[in-house]
């Protein structure tokens, strides 16, 4: 039959290297007999001595933790930091690119509107999971490499001090930016549904292509709260710059094909198409590029300062 | 850490350190005692050897020449510590 002492003996040399296995085990009965004969000198019961003596002891686990040198936690303050930074940067940077790459292919792909949107939250979700996942798996791996936790991955330097929330995004542009957006928008909305010549070529209201502009408006948004709450870095202002980007060739594109404006619309004001697609292509284009620039250079300044 | 150093300048077990260790008022587990034991073994500041002269096999550690130093150094930090601490009381 075998013991309590055995069982618990077996769990304990279950994660350690085999060579080491022998004298562990050794020196482990004989010390767990010694407390057990220094119980029964005033007890009689050996059951009972052996129950506490391995009470004493506590969680095989955990010993065998401390005789290998195992970690008995995930990830350990050395790495903490570098950690949240990198999950930090990641999550506000992939995250709402995919957001506006998957409505894209979306829309794209003709789906309707709430199941475009739908289906583009529950993708840019499952890739936010995936990064959370991945980021800690490797950095769990990371410490329990000793050579490659001993080595620091980055130094910290005053320079990289962000900078007070008054200088990273102000808070009158952040609202103003917001409002100034949502007024339009339902400006465009209210022109559209009740004005005497829709402004928008209908075909392009009804494909759903217009609440890709929504979903970009939206991105740029997230894009500004982050900057303004969590700092801005040269990661941010390249997923803003792509996300830049995307816009213009996307924008450009409906516009220049003669998508965007409608024809009516012109017509009754009398303005020749060529012209305003042209003036609205260009406009599109050097919005995208005021915002990429302006994004490096908040996040060059910073570096610098 | 350092009290094992003082105690094993005489061989012992583990065991036996432990009750040692509680008479002198160390509060110490047995699962935090026994892996320190083989750490300071591996790191050469005790040495170990098996006596089966007794009624069952056990693993005698003795502190080695550099154990018995560092336990030296550790010592003296301790007084410093010490001293400036009482310093600090009398002070006020």
């Amino acid at each position: 039959m075998t013991t309590l002492t055995d069982r618990y003996v077996a769990e304990v040399l279950r994660g350690i290297p085999e060579s080491q296995r022998d004298d562990i085990e050794r020196e482990l009965r004989s010390s767990i007999a010694d407390a057990v004969e220094v119980r029964l000198r005033t007890d009689e019961d050996e059951e009972k001595a052996e129950v506490e003596a391995l009470t004493a002891l506590g969680d095989p686990a955990r010993l065998s933790a401390e005789y290998a040198g195992r970690p008995l936690y995930l990830i350990g303050p050395g790495l903490y930091l570098s950690y949240t930074r990198l999950l930090k940067t990641l999550l506000t940077t992939a995250v709402p690119l995919v957001l506006v790459g998957a409505s894209a292919a979306g829309f794209a792909g003709g789906g309707t509107v709430g199941q475009v949107l739908w289906d583009a939250a529950g993708t840019a979700l499952t890739v936010a999971m995936h990064v959370a996942f991945w980021v800690t798996a490797v950095f769990a791996a990371v410490q329990r490499v000793p050579k490659a936790r001993d080595r620091r991955l980055k130094r910290w330097v005053p320079a990289m001090l962000p900078e007070l929330p008054a200088q990273r995004i102000d808070r009158l542009s952040l609202v103003g930016g917001t409002s100034i957006a949502t007024v339009l928008i339902c400006l465009l909305v209210l022109v559209q549904l009740y004005g005497p010549v829709p402004v928008i070529s209908p075909g392009l209201w009804e494909s759903g292509w217009l609440y890709l502009a929504v979903v970009f408006a939206a991105v740029r948004i997230g894009f500004d709260l982050v900057g303004y709450y969590l700092g801005w870095g040269v990661p941010q202002a390249v997923a803003n710059a792509v996300m830049g980007l995307a816009f213009a060739v996307l924008g450009g594109w409906v516009t220049a094909g003669g998508l965007l404006l409608n024809d009516a619309f012109l017509t009754a004001m009398g303005w020749p198409e060529g012209v305003v697609v042209w003036v609205v292509v260009i406009a599109v284009v050097l919005m995208a590029l005021n915002d990429s620039v302006n994004g490096f250079v908040r996040a060059l300044r910073r570096r610098t300062a | 850490m350092l009290a094992c150093l003082l105690i094993l300048r005489r061989p012992g077990y583990g065991y036996a350190l432990l009750e040692t260790l509680e008479s002198c008022g160390f509060t110490v587990d047995a699962n935090t005692l026994y892996p320190l034991l083989r750490r300071l073994e591996k790191q050469g500041l005790l040495t170990a050897e098996w006596n089966t002269d007794e009624s069952r096999p056990r693993k005698y550690y003795v502190t080695s020449p550099d154990g018995a130093a560092l336990a030296d150094i550790l010592s003296r930090d301790w007084d410093e510590l010490n001293t400036a601490f009482s310093k600090l009381r009398d002070d006020e």
